[in-house]
């Protein structure tokens, strides 16, 4: 470190320096210009108090809040081991397992929701089996949680399994000489090292669910007060009361600096490396 | 105490390790890297399955593949130490120290670490966190880690490779007189010769899964009796000679080649053969040798000393000079280059250049003839258990 920080006290020319200063500008303008107006516009609205406490945007929060706490309690409790077997594997299979949890990120929700459709819909793969238990999952509360189980689930997966991969396995062998069993050593080494990678995971994989719309819209509809989430709400919203989108957006902005805030914490709990 | 014996393939590697350490003592396990060392430790603390093999720590049997044995790593009471340490970074001295203490009372557990962490000179540094610690302070740690659950083996593998030559020498020191008051029996790794000559109670030099010799660390290291061992404990010397004639009454013989004549003992590999044996030479029947000589073995000289008992007087041109921690080698041309170890003190009063004419000087018992087939490993695991 010292070396580097050595070289960076000569200040070298940079190739292209102005360019990079004029794309820098740009891009700070490009990203900041619309949330920027977004504050403004909000804090110009007189009612934005009243709005806060109107009965839609309440209602929208508090099913964003319920849904996507949810969420995170089964991503958390699946994801977890998933994740550990897929960092510790080696098998072929899993290497493709492994492979297909990136799926959901690349594809577009709006597939997603489609595709969740055509299996748990009343014409889908699993509807007549389910319909026959009395279960209906399109268009319910039920519905907007698995779609954000869905699109979310790979953020966590894969930060975990990236925590357990960067766990040195002698730490889990030491710790086994030591008397203390393959569990006990999984919940007393493991987990804690690997715990800031969990912790972003979760972070990145809530910032997701709460922001979903696209698989929401098709698998569970925008019924309000039951599957009207915050995003689904805005969009209802901008057709008949400015405010209560504004006041939404303005609190998802807020909801995304504290994940950013905290994962920078995270990032620097990060355990130093060994030497 | 521990004893027992594995066969272990891992891919197309195959190791036959087998071992017996006492209480209190120190075996060593020396070879190259890629010679099955860390594999032996790694079976015996349950890390990896061996394919057959028998096991014993302490007074308990915690692997037999004849009965189907095998206890997991946490209930075989060992203690194992690796290069990297792999300190938990999420917990600090004290709680690295007593990680293993989890089933002793609160305040027993205290009592062994604050114990340890006195003996260990960790003083002031329990609320530390491992990155906070310098080399050594971690290697001590980790020490202290393996010995807390009072293990019946302890499996150090490599403990001071990630030292420097100093510290080295330090922690050696320390972990010998740390060992010496626990009485736990220690299987050590290593492939540093300095290191096995300092600590080893006995020695065994394994390569390729195979072991090659075993024994008293002196005779083993000092004068191995194969041309691979003499190779892989880092013999200077190594000549191919033809005897020339046999003195029995003097117990020697000379032998030459490629204008080097010296005198060697006349039965140094041959100690079980009987009598009319002896003029059979041990590589071949056709009077071809190889000789082996220490380079710490050799004085040199800038005359001929006249009127010693050492058989061997070689003159020889200084060809190079190398440095060769803790000291020098100076190698001359004896017809054949001898290489010899001095210190820096001699080298600078006898002001030794390349190009000097100088006197190498050894004892005939310095020379030590080496076979090449690895007789040893062969009757040694034909007689395992």
């Amino acid at each position: 470190m010292a070396l580097v920080t050595g070289r960076r006290l000569i200040s070298q020319p940079t190739p292209g320096a102005g360019l990079g200063g004029a794309a820098t500008l740009l891009y700070v303008v490009f990203i900041g210009l619309p949330i920027g107006a977004l504050l403004f516009k909000a804090a110009q609205q007189e009612s934005f108090f009243s709005s806060l406490i109107s009965g839609p945007a309440l209602t929208a929060m508090r099913l964003s809040l319920v849904t996507s706490a949810i969420s995170m309690l089964v991503i958390v409790l699946v994801g977890t081991p998933f994740a550990y077997l897929l960092a510790r594997s080696r098998s072929p299979l899993l290497r493709l397992v492994d492979a297909l949890v990136e799926l959901p990120l690349v594809m577009p929700p709006v597939v997603a929701g489609v595709a969740m459709l055509m299996a748990f819909g009343r014409r889908g793969v699993l509807g007549a089996p389910l319909e026959d238990l009395g279960i209906t999952l399109p268009f319910t509360t039920a519905a907007v949680i698995l779609a954000q189980i869905f699109v979310a689930s790979p953020f966590f997966v894969r930060s975990a399994k990236v925590g357990f991969q960067s766990v040195a396995t002698d730490h889990e062998d030491i710790s086994r000489t030591l008397g203390v069993s393959p569990w006990s050593t999984f919940l007393r080494v493991t987990l804690p090292l690997a715990a800031p990678s969990l912790l972003t995971g979760l972070a990145l994989s809530w910032a997701r669910a709460v922001s979903e719309f696209g698989a929401t819209i098709m698998f569970a509809g925008n019924l309000t007060g039951k599957t009207q989430t915050m995003p689904l709400a805005i969009m209802s919203a901008m057709e008949t009361s400015l405010d209560t989108a504004l006041v939404l957006s303005v609190l998802l902005i807020l909801g995304s600096l504290a994940v950013l805030g905290a994962l920078g914490i995270l990032a620097r709990r990060h355990w130093q490396a060994e030497a | 105490m521990s004893r027992g014996w594995v066969h272990c393939r891992v891919g197309s590697f195959d190791l036959e390790a087998t071992w017996s350490i006492e209480p209190g003592e120190v075996l060593v396990l020396f070879g190259p890297s890629g010679a099955g060392k860390t594999t032996t430790l790694r079976a015996i603390a349950g890390l990896l399955q061996p394919q057959r093999g028998h096991i014993e720590v302490g007074n308990r049997v915690v692997y037999d593949s004849d009965s189907g044995l095998s206890l997991p790593t946490h209930r075989r009471r060992v203690g194992y130490l690796t290069q990297s340490y792999n300190l938990f970074p999420h917990l600090n001295v004290s709680k690295n120290i007593g990680y293993g203490l989890r089933n002793w009372t609160s305040s027993a557990a205290g009592e062994r670490v604050r114990q340890l962490i006195e003996v260990l000179r960790l003083d002031g540094l329990e609320q530390r966190r491992p990155w906070e610690l310098s080399g050594g302070q971690q290697q001590r740690v980790a020490l202290g880690r393996a010995l807390a659950p009072n293990p019946e083996v302890l499996l150090l593998d490599e403990p001071f490779a990630s030292l420097d030559m100093e510290l080295r020498r330090i922690f050696r020191r320390e972990l010998w007189s740390t060992l010496a008051e626990s009485n736990v029996p220690v299987l050590l790794v290593t492939h540093d010769r300095e290191e096995a000559l300092a600590l080893a109670d006995s020695i065994q030099v394994i390569d390729e899964g195979k072991l090659l010799a075993q024994g008293n660390p002196l005779d083993v290291l000092g004068q191995p009796g194969q041309e691979r061992v003499a190779n892989l404990v880092g013999v200077e010397n190594l000549f191919p000679l033809t005897i020339e004639s046999r003195n029995p009454r003097n117990g020697t013989m000379v032998c030459a080649g490629r204008g080097l004549r010296i005198e060697v003992p006349l039965d140094a590999s041959v100690p079980n053969s009987s009598p009319e044996d002896r003029s059979e030479t041990p590589a071949s029947g056709i009077g071809h040798v190889t000789v082996g000589i220490r380079a710490s073995d050799i004085i040199i000289s800038t005359q001929e000393i006249l009127g010693s008992t050492a058989r061997n007087r070689l003159q020889g041109v200084v060809t190079h000079v190398e440095l060769a921690p803790p000291g020098y080698e100076v190698t001359l041309d004896c017809g054949q280059p001898l290489r010899c170890q001095i210190t820096g003190a001699a080298l600078e009063e006898l002001k030794i250049r390349p190009g000097m004419d100088l006197w190498a000087v050894f004892k005939a018992s310095s020379c030590f003839l080496v076979q090449d087939a690895p007789l040893v490993a062969r009757r040694h695991i034909a007689g395992r258990p």
